[in-house]
């Protein structure tokens, strides 16, 4: 008998298709479902995506169990988002989500299930050398997840196995047709996992009542009037409610700031303001997958965003596992919340959680 | 096949028969069972949810299986007791398990206005746009009529609809197989269909209820169907409901053009043999599906006569059959009633031949003009 893997299944097509690869590769593979999110409202995805990943299993003649952790969910994930969303930044939930959720408690369940690894679909890779664990890049360079996995630990990575990274998308698409998988020809999810396709402010709302406030030029010129902070994202353009109008060539305004103490929201014209740019930033948090951080003063590669194309930067390590990084090149709109993400070439590095530019 | 009574159900196709079969002995399992067994059972029933959703061009949450296509129409009308709007549009050429629920609706305080047909049958969207009030919460207005087969310009009707903000449902049951059914094309938020209208098994329908739509659920009891059908589901039933809706959909050009076929044979050749006939079905009516007016003979002795020759029709709808109480719809379109109690209903199907067809033109010419039904 192989290897006990258990595959935490979403629904879609890339966790159906790292169970079909695990069973061809003859492992003892079992399936989990994993509830995150008890959605009140009649629609809920979660149903579908478990209907899906039922025919998956029912195809692939795997057994289906599910576990719910909604309640671990809102406590360690969500409480979080709905604290930072208050606080006017941008914090990513699904990263907190595979520390807190994925790759501890969904790992614990697995082991006590008889599981030597749990797999899931993610595009990125493990490698152990000498008895530790590095998080690579996965090889679909357009997929690549280990921004989503920088907060992952050597154990986790060691109990870990992402069959995807050595795939692009397309042949992963392929292969669920091919195996005939009912999530062959599914859309991607796409934004964070609880909200789904639905209205981000709307499902905000929900949850914080609105604060409106002002609207300002950089020049303390006020233009318009806002329904929240919490609303808008540094950089965004779209959907401020300010524009040129028809016919008028005036440039596009930018969010640039949000100034919590004043509830005011500080918007600037054209893709090149000055405001809108930084060298460097503060970031907090840092974690470092290796466990041991790097010398100050250190180079590598960084990403301020997911998908953003790796940048060119130094490290200056501060107290209370803090630094400030320096970029080579002017950074566009530094989003206070979002994870700052640190690699060496192919390898993640770890990363950390931004404060603030500088 | 002499039997020419499609509307009021059709045969199994035989591959729905076999999928049928093949669940009944395969897969007992409760679909809520969380073993092996009963994640077979649920799993077939989401791959049939799937091809459901195919066949109409919606996605498969939006597809509820129900008890048939009276159940998907009663749980869509039930919920206007929840609701504020308590107003409801529906047409004179509705089917009784329109009709009636909304007349049952009466004593918990849900206003129903009854929109006229013209002559063809056809709703007019003026007088919809007219009928609605402030306090409308639902518009029902059937796809295509079971008696007379008469298409709907849904698209034109739900347009209104949208315009207001008013839930519109159509009462699809008579569609499926015979004329390319998109969901999202007729712009409707629910449509009730019937496995047994389009070769497949009786007891099982479905309601496309589109995605924000929210409803009740008429049945209580266990979570089933996003908790809207409550109750162990008709595994079987919904295996083959899911197989004939994939049937459907893949044999309808084939099955259009020999339907067309047949009543194009059936109505020339009976237009030729008697004098005085009047149609009430329209060429652009859903294919295969006749409605003749013989002044000369009352209907219920033309289906003694038929059925004593082993051939199938009905007179008005099968529903009213048993019964020589005028049909509201024939009615509707302005017939008087004598010719009413004159008219047969033809409904062709896959199993009927053109020489099946020449063969009942030839009975029903007999009997109208020997006067007598002994063949």
């Amino acid at each position: 008998m192989g290897k006990r893997i258990i595959v935490g299944m979403s629904g879609g097509v890339d966790s159906s298709v790292a169970a079909l690869l695990l069973k061809q590769k003859g492992f003892d593979v079992e399936c989990v479902f994993m509830k995150n999110w008890d959605d009140k409202s009649e629609f809920c995805f979660a149903e579908q995506d478990y209907r899906d990943a039922l025919r998956v299993c029912d195809t692939l003649d795997l057994p289906l169990h599910t576990v719910n952790f909604s309640e671990e969910y809102k406590s360690l994930v969500f409480s979080y988002f709905l604290e930072e969303e208050k606080l006017g930044r941008t914090p990513n939930p699904d990263i907190l989500c595979n520390q807190e959720i994925k790759f501890k408690l969904f790992l614990e369940y697995a082991l006590s299930l008889g599981a030597d690894h749990i797999a899931t679909g993610h595009y990125a890779k493990i490698e152990r050398y000498n008895g530790h664990y590095s998080l690579l890049k996965g090889i679909d360079k357009e997929k690549d997840q280990s921004y989503f996995l920088y907060l992952l630990n050597q154990y986790a990575l060691s109990h870990s196995l992402f069959p995807l990274g050595d795939y692009t998308k397309s042949y992963i698409r392929e292969m669920a047709s091919e195996a005939n998988l009912a999530t062959s020809n599914k859309k991607d999810s796409t934004g964070i996992c609880f909200i789904g396709e639905r209205n981000f402010p709307e499902f905000l709302r929900q949850f914080i009542s609105e604060k409106p406030g002002d609207i300002l030029t950089s020049n303390g010129e006020i233009i318009g009037q806002h329904q929240g902070l919490m609303f808008y994202t540094i950089g965004q353009r779209k959907g401020i409610g300010i524009g040129g109008g028809f016919g008028k060539k005036e440039k596009p305004w930018y969010v640039a700031e949000k100034d919590l103490k004043s509830n005011q929201l500080i918007i600037v014209q054209g893709h090149d303001h000055h405001l809108l740019y930084s060298r460097k930033l503060f970031a907090g948090k840092l974690h470092w997958i290796g466990e041991t951080p790097p010398e100050n003063g250190f180079n590598c590669m960084a990403k301020i965003r997911y998908r953003q194309i790796d940048q060119s930067c130094q490290l200056t390590l501060e107290k209370d596992n803090s630094c400030i990084v320096s970029f080579e090149k002017n950074q566009f709109a530094i989003t206070p919340g979002q994870s700052i993400v640190f690699f060496s070439g192919e390898e993640c590095l770890g990363g950390g959680i931004i404060e603030k530019k500088l | 096949m002499y039997y020419f009574d499609h509307c009021a159900t059709t045969p199994l196709h035989k591959v729905v028969l076999k999928v049928m079969q093949k669940t009944e002995n395969d897969h007992f399992g409760n679909p809520s069972s969380i073993h092996s067994w009963g994640h077979k059972s649920r799993s077939i029933i989401e791959a049939a949810r799937s091809q459901m959703a195919d066949s109409i061009g919606c996605s498969p949450y939006e597809i509820v299986f129900t008890g048939g296509g009276t159940e998907s129409n009663n749980l869509v009308l039930y919920n206007m007791i929840y609701s504020s709007k308590n107003h409801v549009i529906t047409s004179a050429i509705e089917h009784p398990a329109i009709l009636k629920v909304l007349n049952r609706l009466k004593q918990f305080g849900v206003e129903t206005t009854i929109l006229k047909v013209d002559k063809s049958g056809i709703v007019n969207p003026d007088e919809l746009h007219n009928a609605i009030q402030q306090n409308t919460g639902l518009i029902s207005i059937m796809y295509a009529n079971n008696e007379t087969g008469v298409i709907q310009p849904l698209e034109d009707l739900s347009h209104i609809a949208q315009k207001y903000g008013i839930p519109f449902h159509s009462d699809g049951v008579q569609t499926l197989g015979k004329i390319p059914v998109n969901v999202n094309d007729t712009g409707v938020d629910m449509m009730s269909f019937s496995a047994h209208k389009f070769y497949g098994p009786k007891g099982v329908g479905a309601l496309f209820i589109k995605g924000n739509t929210s409803l009740k659920s008429l049945i209580l009891g266990g979570g089933q169907e996003r908790n809207l059908r409550a109750g162990t589901e008709n595994v079987s039933g919904i295996v083959g409901m899911g197989k004939a809706s994939e049937l459907a959909k893949s044999e309808l050009k084939e099955t259009q053009a020999h339907l067309n076929k047949l009543e194009q044979i059936f109505v020339s050749d009976l237009r030729q043999n008697i004098k005085n006939i009047k149609f009430n079905s329209t060429s652009n009516g859903l294919p295969g599906v006749v409605s003749v007016s013989i002044p000369s003979m009352e209907s219920g002795k033309l289906l003694i006569g038929l059925n004593r020759r082993g051939m199938a029709v009905s007179s008005g709808s099968a529903c009213s059959s048993g019964t020589v109480k005028p049909s509201p719809v024939l009615k509707a379109l302005g017939l008087s009633n004598d010719l009413n109690l004159k008219t047969l209903r033809i409904s062709f199907g896959k199993g009927n031949s053109e020489e099946d067809t020449r063969e009942l033109v030839k009975a029903i010419v007999e009997i109208v003009t020997r006067k007598s039904t002994y063949g």
